[in-house]
């Protein structure tokens, strides 16, 4: 049996791989040097550790248009920090808007709150290029809204959300726009303040090409959430609740150092790339893909070929194909890992009339090349010959 | 091989739907996607009749090959095998197998060596 060739990664909505160099031997370092808990110890390697936390706390801030570092809150990833603020942002007895183009990170905590009769909530649909309309948003708000939840880039289409158009509408309604920016932070500019954002949830590990198991909130001064976890802070120990001033009202534990290093690094890495260049990239790789794809017979490609408004996502299927069999072949036979099946995104896909089995998820990343295309578009060409009729 | 079939039931098991049918004279419980929901409950000739019903008129020597691999693997490491040890162990590419059972590598193959259904959305 012929030699494999290198794997060709296409699967970097799900999380950016391989990580640049640079930020893997930058959190080695740093960490070997200054990973203790931040902010706890009377000693000065923690407070050092401390402002390292507090130093990225400010880059992010700034990266994401946040207008106080304080309100930059550390989660585990973006699910964990839309978590963080639907939960602690909504009351009993209120509304909110959000999106079929949602992802489970989003969806799930909503119908969990509906399930406990707290809240009600609507979901505007997405037309057929995969883009929501703001005046859809506008006509579901309604007077108990509480909340507009809505994702800036779809994970199964790429689609970039107008959240700019959307965040005026929730201002003339006076409703707080959440931002899930799992997949644009780090690849898309983005700029809260501007657009009227009251928070932000983002990952790391995707676009931002950090580590998994570090994200977090960026909020803005005027939008205060309640806090739905507690525990140790390093401060107020002698008070039983739990402190309520920021960024501790929302962090319980000892923070994740490693992640905030890598995050810091990422950061670097990004500003050393520049953000702008690695979105062309993406784009005009995918854009390479999605060519390649539509003259093949038999696949099908999903949403609208505006390159302007999308990230480096193509969502395709091969007619009487199952997306697991091919992506098992892509995988299998020509060591290509994509994602298929409904990409935690049931809505999306039952919108799409793709909704029992999904679909097969190429997303390019910034250490894709142009060949490794070519090579995706032969290798779908050569499995949509199988039972051809 | 004369496998009796009553029409089949449906009972509700923590939330899926199962099917019940009567499969050479026992019980057979399979999910809403025809997976059994007990891989113990998988025989030779229950294979033959859900082949047929999937449109292979007889099961030759590279099916079985196929459905053996994928089993055997199975039963000894409590998975299916990963994709490239498939083709290793059966000695044909991915495009092969699928192209080789009507239903595919999912719905034909694992489904007829009696794995159960993958829960991961993915698989």
């Amino acid at each position: 049996m012929e030699k494999m060739p290198e794997m060709i990664y296409l699967d970097n909505a799900a999380t950016t791989f391989p990580k640049p160099r640079e930020v893997l031997q930058r959190m080695i370092d740093l960490y070997a040097a200054k990973g203790v808990s931040p902010g706890r110890g009377a000693y000065d390697c923690a407070q050092e550790a401390d402002e390292l936390v507090y130093g990225v706390r400010k880059r992010l801030c700034l990266f994401f248009g946040g207008d106080d570092p304080d309100r930059v809150i550390f989660a585990s990833n973006a699910t964990d920090a839309l978590n963080l603020v639907i939960q602690g942002a909504v009351k009993p007895g209120g509304h909110v808007v959000s999106s079929q183009l949602e992802h489970n990170s989003v969806l799930r905590p909503l119908q969990h709150l509906r399930e406990s009769g707290r809240i009600d909530y609507d979901l505007i649909p997405f037309d057929g290029q995969g883009f929501v309309d703001p005046d859809d948003v506008s006509r579901a708000i309604r007077p108990q809204t509480q909340l507009v939840v809505l994702t800036h880039a779809s994970n199964v289409l790429g689609t970039i959300q107008p959240i700019e158009e959307i965040g005026a509408v929730c201002r003339r309604h006076g409703v707080p726009l959440i931002l899930d920016a799992a997949q644009s932070a780090g690849v898309v500019p983005i700029d809260i303040s501007t657009w009227g954002v009251s928070a932000l949830a983002f990952t790391g590990h995707k676009s931002l090409l950090g580590p998994t198991g570090i994200g977090g909130l960026v909020l803005r001064r005027d939008f205060d959430i309640q806090s739905t976890r507690f525990g140790g802070t390093g401060i107020d120990s002698q008070d039983l609740f739990h402190t309520q001033t920021y960024p501790h009202r929302l962090e319980a534990g000892t923070l994740n150092i490693l992640g905030i290093i890598g995050l810091s690094a990422a950061l670097d890495y990004l500003a050393a790339q520049g953000m702008e260049a690695i979105l062309q990239k993406e784009r005009a790789l995918a854009r390479k893909l999605w060519e390649g794809l539509a003259e093949l017979k038999r696949v099908k490609l999903y949403g609208g070929a505006f390159w302007d408004r999308r990230v480096g996502v193509v969502l395709s299927n091969i007619e009487d194909m199952l997306p697991a069999d091919v992506g098992a072949i892509l995988d299998g036979d020509f060591n290509i890992a994509t994602r298929v099946g409904l990409h935690c995104a049931p809505l999306v896909h039952r919108s799409l009339g793709t909704g029992r089995a999904g679909g097969v998820r190429f997303s390019v990343g910034p250490f894709n090349t142009p060949e490794e295309i070519d090579r995706a578009c032969e290798a779908m060409e050569k499995i949509a010959r199988i039972r051809r009729t | 091989m004369g496998l009796d079939e009553t029409g089949p039931g449906t009972a509700k098991t923590g939330g899926d739907s199962v099917q019940v049918r009567s499969l050479g004279g026992r019980e057979v419980h399979f999910d809403s996607e025809g997976f059994l929901v007990d891989a113990s409950q998988w025989s030779e000739e229950m294979t033959e009749q859900l082949a047929r019903e999937m449109g292979i008129s007889s099961l030759r020597e590279t099916h079985w090959r196929v459905i053996r691999f994928i089993r055997e693997y199975y039963l000894e490491n409590g998975r299916a095998p990963l994709h490239r040890e498939l083709k290793k162990g059966v000695g044909m590419t991915l495009m092969e197998i699928e192209d080789l059972f009507p239903g595919g590598i999912k719905m034909g193959a694992r489904l007829l060596a009696g794995l159960p259904n993958p829960k991961s959305c993915g698989m």
